[in-house]
């Protein structure tokens, strides 16, 4: 399968009469975006503003952030959620860098703030978070009267999909500044002179049932996920459209599986040091029986399906996951697979003891993408954008923590903050 | 910048007040730089003075711990200082031992960053390492001007708040705290170099390492089950309606204790659930999914145990700390077995 981004880069964006990109300044027609957006039914006031890199600006109650994509050649967009129904990964996709677009959060009576990120766009936070660093439109969506939780996360997601699509059919008249091609046969095909490379696959927990899903919570081609078990996709679905994050979003971005990082850094090595095996992907479980299935079936669809050698695994959530992946680990590990997981340091209190929740033989290769919990000071700023009933507070010197700060810590494996020992 | 003000604590030997038939003088003050604290003066420099020292017997300070710590904490809080340096103790036991409990004091008490030395085999490195940095030291004093560089240049950036070395770069002894920092590559492309040494058979070293918790046996069930008395604990944050114990949805400190006598079934109208880590749709629904008094009454009717306990124990465990986490657990345990109780169904999520 093959797939070719076609990459745009934009170091200027700015509102005017016409979306289109122009060398590398995008030049984007708010008003049309906003009517464009506002036509959905569950959606009320729509407003779009844009945020820089180097900005004395605080984007408040992000909920999520998303990389402009749009298929070329009459392809569907994130099918199953947006497009229709087909399967996603191959053929031609234009990509923006150094533009994301970033989706708030303004159902305000549902939500508890803390459960919020923010972005600066300058600062402390801008060496933390790519997302200080890229050009941002920023979506603040109001719930049409009557809006539930799930429809409304599910309407702002599906704006800021399609604003990204719009911001990247921008670039339809200029010839891109990079075309990247992932191109990975079929498992089972690896040319003789490769055959000596270790067999690695990737085990992507992409959704965690600690929190009830939504029925419009589409997630992986439009479905909410509640009874998968663990299947194979190839890794240019990921890179994509076909997976996106729920709605709970604890430490991961939409962004960040669009430009998966464990995908990409398995394709970079792909063919020298490694043989990219496949992609394996799971769900976080709610019960026992359900969780030693889910662990037994990843590790015999690693091991004796795409037959890896070694297997990296990623979680997405909070403490239950992280113990769902390191069950499928122990279980890869009992078939010979040698493995390598991404966990987040989940001390409460800062020791060491409580980094981890899981303690299985073997586990002794493990990463770490820090703590959400650990406490960071922010500057005051002048401008706040997306959270209009905090702007008093977040305007001024604030105290949050690593977990607050949208793109700091990707579970998926993105950030580069991890926590050191000391 | 102002030079820092730094005390220096020290006990009668290398404080020169005398030997071991001085290990009984009780802490003393002494203006400036005295006996071995010439030495963190001469490694400070113009960086910061050594305002006093105070020197304590290794007996008064061993013997009657508590009081000492308290006599020596008000002797340095009163000399206002940025730093305080205890040591370096080197083998010196009792020691060792009060310079580590100052220091933990003087972080804990005062706010005020300390910083000791020792010899790894000095009982005060186990006893304090998690509180107080400790650098290693040799085991005696014949290099003392250059540990006492070493401990100056650690206590400076712990006075000016600069982010530390790794233990091994630093030369003390990890005190198991974690510390966010942002390093070169990203979490994937490190993941993935570090299965490739793993595949490859070459030295791994874990970001994390994997915690060393103790085993504990399950402890045999002494009567016979049809005379035992059975009580149900779980982590899985039930609560009577309105949560009455105020249990936190995570990182708990609290546990409940609740009366269930008399109550053949439990009536969801009565419970609630707290826990933040799962869905609890289902255990809210019908909290026996969660405590199942409704089949355990059952056992106790037709006499396959002797009894169920009338007290269920309930906290959530979700982000909990492990010390917390210890310590309710023992609490819990205590209360179990005072009642007589014999055995515990524990249902976790």
């Amino acid at each position: 399968m093959r797939l070719e981004l076609h990459w745009s880069r934009v170091d200027e964006v700015v509102a005017g009469p016409a979306t289109r990109l122009a060398g590398h300044s995008l030049s984007v027609d708010l008003e049309d975006l906003r009517a464009r957006l506002a036509a959905d039914a569950r959606l009320g006031e729509v407003r779009l503003d844009l945020a820089h890199p180097g900005e004395s600006c605080r984007i408040g109650r992000v909920f999520d952030v998303m990389a402009p994509r749009a298929k070329m050649d009459g392809g569907e967009d994130y099918p199953g959620v947006l497009g229709a129904l087909v399967r996603a990964g191959g053929g031609r996709t234009r990509a923006l860098a150094g533009v994301s677009v970033v989706v708030t959060d303004q159902q305000l009576e549902n939500v508890a703030t803390s459960t919020l990120a923010l972005i600066d766009m300058t600062g402390p936070v801008a060496d933390l978070s790519p997302f200080g660093r890229t050009h941002n439109l920023v979506i603040s969506a109001r719930p049409a009267p009557g809006a539930g939780r799930s429809e409304y996360l599910a309407a702002v997601r599906m704006a800021g999909l399609k604003a990204g699509v719009v911001l990247a059919q921008a670039a339809a008249d200029v010839a891109p500044d990079e075309i990247e091609v992932f191109a990975l046969p079929s498992p089972a095909r690896v040319p003789a002179a490769l055959q000596h490379l270790p067999r690695v696959a990737y085990v992507f927990q992409i959704h965690s049932h600690q929190r009830p899903t939504g029925l419009d919570e589409g997630i992986l081609y439009g479905d909410p996920v509640r009874r998968m078990l663990p299947t194979v996709i190839h890794p240019n679905e990921v890179l994509d459209g076909a997976v996106l994050r729920g709605f709970m979003g604890r430490a991961v971005t939409t962004h960040a599986i669009q430009n998966h990082p464990v995908i990409r850094s398995l394709y970079a090595a792909h063919g020298k040091t490694l043989w990219f095996a496949g992609v394996v992907i799971t769900v976080a479980q709610a019960t026992e029986p359900e969780r030693v299935r889910s662990a037994a079936m990843a590790a015999g669809l690693v091991a004796d399906v795409l037959g890896a050698d070694g297997a990296l695994l990623t979680k997405i959530g909070g403490g239950a996951p992280h113990v769902d992946m390191a069950q499928a680990a122990a279980q890869c590990e009992a078939l010979g697979v040698k493995t390598t997981l991404i966990v987040e340091d989940m001390s409460t209190d800062g020791t060491q003891e409580g980094m981890l929740l899981f303690n299985f033989p073997g586990m002794d290769a493990l990463v770490n993408v820090g703590s959400a919990q650990q406490k960071m000071a922010l500057p005051a700023v002048e401008r706040v954008i997306g959270a209009d009933d905090l702007a008093g507070a977040l305007r001024l010197t604030i105290e949050t923590t690593y977990g607050g700060i949208c793109g700091a810590i990707e579970q998926v494996g993105a950030s580069r903050v991890t926590a050191l020992i000391r | 910048m102002n030079p820092l003000r730094v005390v220096c604590y020290l006990n009668q030997f290398f404080g020169q007040v005398g030997g071991e038939d001085k290990a009984g003088v009780a802490p003393r003050v002494m203006p400036g730089a005295v006996g071995a604290a010439r030495a963190i003066q001469q490694a400070l420099g113009d960086a910061g003075t050594v305002v006093a020292t105070v020197v304590c017997g290794d007996n008064y300070a061993a013997e009657q711990a508590d009081r000492a710590l308290a006599e020596i904490v008000a002797l340095v809080a009163a000399e206002r200082p940025d730093l305080v340096v205890a040591g370096p103790a080197f083998l010196a036991g009792r020691y060792g031992v009060a310079c580590g409990a100052l220091c933990a004091a003087v972080e804990g008490q005062l706010g005020v960053p300390a910083v000791s030395a020792m010899h790894a085999e000095n009982p005060g490195v186990d006893l304090y390492r998690r509180r107080t940095y400790i650098l290693e030291t040799g085991s005696d004093a014949q290099r003392m001007l250059d540990e006492a560089r070493r401990l100056v240049a650690l206590g400076l950036k712990l006075a000016r708040r600069e982010p530390l070395g790794s233990p091994a770069a630093e030369g003390y002894f990890a005190r198991g705290l974690t510390h966010n920092a942002v390093v070169a590559d990203n979490a994937a492309a490190r993941a993935t170099a570090m299965l490739l040494d793993k595949l490859a058979g070459r030295a791994v070293t874990s970001e994390v390492p994997l915690p060393d918790f103790p085993t504990i046996a399950a402890p045999r069930l002494l009567p016979a089950l049809g005379r035992a008395t059975i009580a149900l604990v779980t982590d899985g944050g039930f609560v009577p309606r309105g949560n009455p114990d105020g249990i936190e949805a995570l990182a708990a400190t609290r546990y409940g204790a609740y009366d269930i006598e008399g109550q053949r079934e439990l009536d969801p109208a009565l419970f609630d659930n707290v826990h933040r880590g799962y869905d609890t749709t289902f255990v809210k629904q019908d909290p026996h999914r969660l405590l199942p008094v409704d089949v355990v009454r059952d056992l106790e009717r037709d006499g396959t145990i002797g009894k169920l306990h009338e007290t269920v124990y309930s906290t959530t465990g979700v982000a909990t700390t492990l010390a917390h986490s210890a310590r309710m657990g023992r609490e819990i345990a205590e209360k179990l077995r005072a009642a007589g109780v014999d055995a515990v169904i524990l249902t976790s999520t």
